[in-house]
């Protein structure tokens, strides 16, 4: 019998950390990246990573309240088992890290250190100094490089995932290109793990790397995977604004006394060390009392949102406030903070431990992305238990399997048998806002955790019993071909003279302005209705792209013009998606329905590809929300007479 | 004066020359483009409009978007590799006004402060160009397998933490671990030179980058373990002992690792293991 | 890997040999070399004693007549007193020549790039190569022309002598027995740029050894390290600028009559050690 192999496509924390558990199961792992897998996204991760630990457990922390803040973080949406395991996985996680290397902070005593992270008043976040994603991916990647110098991991460096290959209502492979020799070939394997991480280029400048356009899954969608949550997008609160990006300013920036304010006068063009405490307007700490600069991120994005385009009290009158650490120590700020703080200073020429920095939100994590299903746990109680009081007795401990059955074929599968979703592109565990620290998490949780049941599937599922190698080589060929067409098509576009309607970084350029006005912050349906029909535009624009080089070899604007093509289809979901949710939950605010319809939306909304019309349905599907009663997501602000999130029935 | 500090060029003026920048001025950006593998390279030069905050990234967008010379020539957009854009993925290097940097972190404000002011664009020479600034680093983690850049654990199944560690000894790993093997140390370095054959990379000098992190993973409790792996390759040809000291390595790290105290690390560590190997037995 | 070349399989042994060697015996010897040499200079400091071998006396010489008067000294005392003279020789020379041969092998892997990176530590490394490729030459021809006798290399021809130490030395880098030729000054250029270069190579050298054996680690040892090299280096440099111009400000007929006194005071002082006996 041929060996099993899986098809991994995306070298990041999830398809890393699902390669070392595959091939350390004895399954050969076939690792697709546009880039070499050290340079994935994850390394852009700076804050850290979320788990329960001894200290924080002995303050009345625990994993079950780490799964009830992720919860009520995500606004209800998320489904909860997964979410339950994922949180007690989180403690073996962060000592899995640790005995493979990562340099994380210590204390004095040689212990992990701690840092305290927005949605929670425990220190429960363990950080490597401020590039925390670098590192952790770093001891991936050098698992990863250990197996594959053992030859149990092959990667496939550079070469763009273009369509999985479903034969026998299962994924059993994929075609894929080289980038460089612009080779189209299928690759055979047992079953496909999607780990391709968010789409923010869909927002044009965003948090996200180059490669984050999310192509791999529209391309996945197309071919019939449904999307979970497409209008759940994060804005990150605090982004440094850019001419190629927004670049992250880590929430640990405020989790170390980072000051969020204005001046109080408009327009105010004082240098801001002269502006007297008086005259500042510290707008988080006054509305929200008990979490102060550490609200969670969707709340911080829409007061720093409203405070600049409602009231108008942007610094200088323009999109922008401080986030001041300037009353912090210089040298504490170098040692917790060093990373982060010179990327500011890098990008924008101004030492923040000095002068307070500007910063705005800009999108940053979908919530969204390929829907999968999961099979429940053992901890199945009669009915939701109410909103878990912070601090006190959990009401379950976190052995194993409480929450999702381990190794069951469900766990992180889509609708298509065979093709699996780890990581970002997984649209699990963050519901409609995700809080600091947990992606991390959830990207390594989905590769050891879910990676199990990828095993299980390709040993004992349907590729048992017609293994890879048996599948006619017509279904692969089928596929080949039409990726060529698509390829051949796009190269003859080089020989028509195009025009501005015409070109792909014209047409990705607008779809990034019409989707940040339209689907971030603050939503409508007129709005979202009028994103429609540009969406619409650029979609028949793009019918006629010309792309401007028609290179055999390592045709970049071809890749790209391709994954332009693939983008629009993820804008129109989350464009679809935002107008069906009627309601405000998380991420998605809508000022049509500000509040939160638990009764209508608490559930998942599902998109799905219609080929007959090339069009986005949307339909809602029901959530588990069997553990955790849904209570108002207030974050105890006191702020009564603003009317946000108010959940029914509170 | 005589300085052997990590560190040389003035803070302070690049600043001013930031300071003096003037936004919606045009800069010439000339590229070294190439076609592929064994063609010959030419030379093209693009007029580009910038503002304040323009990077080389932003400035080839432009570019892409539009790729017309200053001849009015059609040509086609430049291909360049990318990722992050703030310099933490190590993809965007390339050669600068003839010195290796990341492109997402050079400012114009500060490389073309002036109205008509040129920058140029050259892909990396130590590694084989695939297409224009774009080059094939793959060498570059290969030696990372080479020297087994990683700590051998016993594999994924819950075995408790790791083991304990000093603050301080987790500043030195810290610092090091944060190579993103971009390898501007090994374009800068007068000893690591093109080697367009696989088959001579066991053999060519491994350069700065696997240096330290050979020096990172024997530092660490568990890592040590493959120690004596690791120095025995460092030992052989292509190792430690090829450098020539002329310390570019440490001065173009945008990270500023300590690559010569690295360097001179692993000098002490293979002159202690070669005389205890040669005592031994 | 049978096919391992022996300069492949003895990798680490050889490099560290190299820099070995470049230290000792070479760099003690370049130390003692200059050290005796400068003497020209500063060896009538070093006059003890008013023997009557030295008929003029010590207060009555000039600076250079007491150089010349001490240099002859330690020369004899080399020559005569040493033990296994040729012994150190043939050792000095095969260091040479293997720290020389290796170098070059060496040298050859690297690429120069001080036009694009023109930090001073490039220029160290490549004045340290150059010095080598261009040491190496004047190494030989020193040698071969005042201890070999290759005197057809010698404008004016002449042959060095250890009994007439300074007046030989002195005509050889002048150019005659007279006054200072063309020629002469081309030779006395090219001690300059050798003695220049290789006191340069063995300071730097010894900076680089420090790091390769993994003596200084830090950068702060580097740096002390550095600045103590460079002391080093700098008084080398100045003993071996003194050596030369010793050797080019001194007359070599003086200078001959001193040593002929010496000679004779030398008989005398044997003689006195055989009625001793």
């Amino acid at each position: 019998m041929a060996q099993q192999r899986v098809i991994i496509v995306g070298g990041g924390l999830a398809g890393l950390a699902g390669s070392v558990r595959l091939a350390e199961a004895g399954v050969h792992v076939d690792l697709f990246s546009l880039v070499p897998v050290k340079r994935s996204h994850s390394v852009c991760a700076q804050g850290g990573i979320n788990a329960c630990n001894d200290v924080a457990r002995q303050q009345g922390y625990s994993e079950y309240e780490h799964f009830d803040e992720t919860i009520y973080g995500g606004d209800f949406l998320a489904d909860q088992h997964p979410v339950l395991e994922m949180a007690n996985w989180a403690p073996k996680i962060i000592d899995l890290l640790d005995r493979m290397g990562v340099p994380f902070n210590r204390t004095s005593e040689g212990f992990r250190d701690l840092r305290l992270f927005g949605g929670s008043l425990f220190k429960r976040t363990h950080f490597a100094g401020a590039t925390t994603g670098q590192q952790l991916i770093y001891a991936l990647d050098e698992q990863a490089r250990r197996y594959e110098s053992e030859g149990k991991v092959t990667k496939y460096e550079y070469w763009e995932f273009l369509r999985p290959v479903i034969e026998e209502g299962r994924c059993v492979g994929i075609v894929a290109q080289d980038m460089r020799t612009m080779q189209i070939r299928a690759f055979r394997a047992d079953a496909v793990v999607m780990a391709t991480g968010g789409c923010g280029l869909v927002y044009g400048k965003s948090t996200n790397s180059i490669i984050c356009t999310g192509a791999a899954a529209a391309r996945c969608f197309k071919a019939g995977a449904w999307y979970g949550n497409p209008e759940m997008i994060q804005v990150h609160p605090t982004a440094i604004p850019g001419a190629d990006k927004l670049r992250l300013m880590s929430e640990s920036a405020r989790g170390e006394g980072g000051r969020v304010w204005v001046p109080r006068k408009p327009g105010d063009s004082r240098d801001p060390k002269n502006i007297p405490d008086a005259e500042r307007w510290y707008f988080l700490e006054e509305k929200y009392p008990a979490y102060g600069n550490i609200v969670p991120r969707d709340i911080a994005t829409r007061e720093i949102f409203d405070v600049c385009v409602n009231q108008g009290l942007g610094v200088g009158g323009e999109n922008s406030v401080y986030l001041d650490l300037t009353h912090r120590d210089p040298e504490y700020l170098q040692r917790k903070l060093g990373g982060i703080l010179e990327i500011y200073e890098k990008f924008v020429g101004v030492d923040p431990k000095r002068t307070p920095m500007k910063i705005f939100p800009a999108v940053h994590y979908s919530m969204g992305g390929l829907f999968t299903t999961f099979a429940k746990g053992r901890y199945n109680p009669t009915q939701p238990l109410p909103k878990h009081k912070s601090g006190s007795a959990a009401p379950l401990g976190a052995e194993v399997g409480l929450g999702m059955a381990m190794g069951e074929f469900a766990n992180a599968q889509t609708n298509i048998p065979g093709l699996y979703a780890f990581g970002e592109v997984n649209f699990a565990y963050h519901g409609a806002n995700r809080l600091g620290a947990n992606a991390l998490l959830s990207c390594i949780f989905d590769g050891l955790f879910c990676g199990v049941s990828v095993a299980n599937y390709v040993r004992d599922g349907a590729p048992k019993a017609r293994p890879h190698d048996q599948i006619p080589q017509g279904a692969f060929d089928r596929e080949v071909e039409i990726e060529a067409r698509r390829y051949k098509e796009l190269a003859a576009s080089a020989s028509r003279s195009g025009d501005e309607k015409t070109n792909p970084y014209a047409i990705h350029r607008e779809l990034g302005n019409e989707m940040t006005a339209a689907c971030t912050v603050v939503k409508s349906e007129s709005r979202l209705v009028q994103c429609l029909e540009k969406i619409a535009e650029l979609r028949e624009r793009f019918s006629r792209v010309a792309v401007s080089d028609a290179a055999a070899w390592t045709n970049q604007t071809l890749n790209y013009a391709r994954a332009v093509g693939d983008m629009l289809i993820v804008a129109e979901a989350i464009a679809k998606g935002s107008i069906a949710r009627k309601e405000s939950r998380g991420a998605h605010y809508r000022t049509d329905y500000p509040t939160r319809d638990d009764a209508n939306y608490m559930k998942t909304t599902l998109a799905k590809y219609d080929e007959g019309t090339d069009s986005v349905t949307v339909e809602f599907a029901p959530i588990d929300a069997s553990l955790i009663a849904p209570t108002a997501r207030t974050y105890g602000k006191t702020d009564k007479k603003d009317a946000k999130p108010v959940a029914a029935g509170v | 004066m005589l300085n052997f500090s990590p560190s040389e060029g003035s803070a302070a003026a690049a600043a001013a020359r930031r300071a003096s920048a003037k936004p919606g001025r045009t800069i010439r950006v000339s590229v070294k483009r190439c076609e592929g593998p064994g063609q010959d390279s030419r030379w093209e030069t693009f007029s580009v409009k910038v503002d304040r905050g323009a990077n080389v990234i932003s400035v080839l967008q432009q570019i892409a978007a539009n790729p017309v010379t200053v001849e009015g020539k059609r040509t086609t957009p430049v291909v360049w590799d990318s990722g992050c854009l703030e310099e933490v993925c190590g993809a965007c290097t390339m050669v600068i006004n003839g010195k290796v940097r990341q492109s997402c972190s050079c400012l114009m404000d500060e490389y073309a402060p002036g109205e008509g002011d040129e920058i140029t664009l050259e892909p990396m020479t130590k590694f084989p160009v695939v297409r224009d600034l774009w080059v094939d680093r793959s060498r570059l983690f290969h030696n990372l397998a080479r020297v087994k850049a990683w700590v051998p654990i016993d594999g994924t199944y819950y075995l408790g933490a790791g083991p304990r560690e000093k603050p301080q000894q987790q500043e030195v790993r810290y610092k090091l671990s944060e190579c993103m093997s971009c390898g501007c140390c090994l374009e800068a370095c007068p000893q690591f030179n093109l080697e367009e054959n696989p088959a001579d990379w066991n053999t060519a000098f491994i350069g700065a980058h696997a240096i330290s992190q050979a020096r990172l993973f024997n530092e660490h409790e568990t890592g040590k373990a493959l120690r004596d792996e690791r120095l025995e390759v460092l030992m052989g040809p292509g190792g430690v002992s090829d450098c020539g000291n002329a310390q570019n390595c440490v001065k173009v790290c945008p990270k500023h690792i300590p690559l010569t105290e690295s360097i001179a690390s692993v000098g002490r560590a293979v002159t202690l293991h070669g005389l205890t190997r040669w005592f031994k037995a | 890997m049978a096919s391992q070349s022996f300069l492949d399989r003895h990798h680490f042994l050889l490099r560290r040999l190299h820099s070995l060697t470049g230290i000792v015996p070479i760099g003690v010897f370049l130390i003692a070399h200059l050290t005796t040499n400068s003497s020209l200079l500063w060896g009538k400091a070093g006059l003890r004693g008013t023997g009557d071998h030295y008929s003029f006396g010590k207060d009555g010489v000039t600076l250079l007549e007491g150089g010349v008067a001490y240099f002859q000294k330690e020369v004899t005392w080399i020559n005569e007193q040493v033990p296994h003279l040729l012994l150190i020789e043939l050792t000095l020379w095969l260091s040479i020549a293997f720290h020389a041969v290796l170098g070059v092998i060496y040298a050859r892997t690297g690429r120069a790039n001080t036009s694009r990176y023109e930090y001073q530590s490039n220029w160290r490394y490549r004045l340290q190569r150059l010095s080598g490729y261009l040491g190496i030459l004047f190494i030989f021809y020193h040698v071969a022309t005042l201890r070999w006798g290759w005197t057809f290399l010698v404008p004016g021809g002449t042959a060095w002598s250890h009994d007439f130490a300074a007046s030989t030395l002195a005509a050889a880098i002048r150019g005659s027995e007279t006054g200072f030729t063309a020629a002469g000054f081309a030779v006395a250029l090219l001690y300059f740029l050798g003695v220049t270069l290789l006191v340069f190579h063995f300071a730097n050298g010894l900076w680089t050894a420090a790091i390769t054996w993994g003596l200084t680690i830090s950068q702060r040892a580097q740096e002390r390290w550095g600045y103590a090299c460079f002391a080093l280096g700098a008084g080398l440099m100045v003993m071996g600028w003194a050596s030369l111009l010793g050797a080019v400000m001194i007359d070599p007929a003086k200078a001959r009559a001193v040593e002929q006194s010496i000679q004779e005071g030398k008989v005398g002082e044997s003689l006195a050690g055989q009625a001793d006996r």
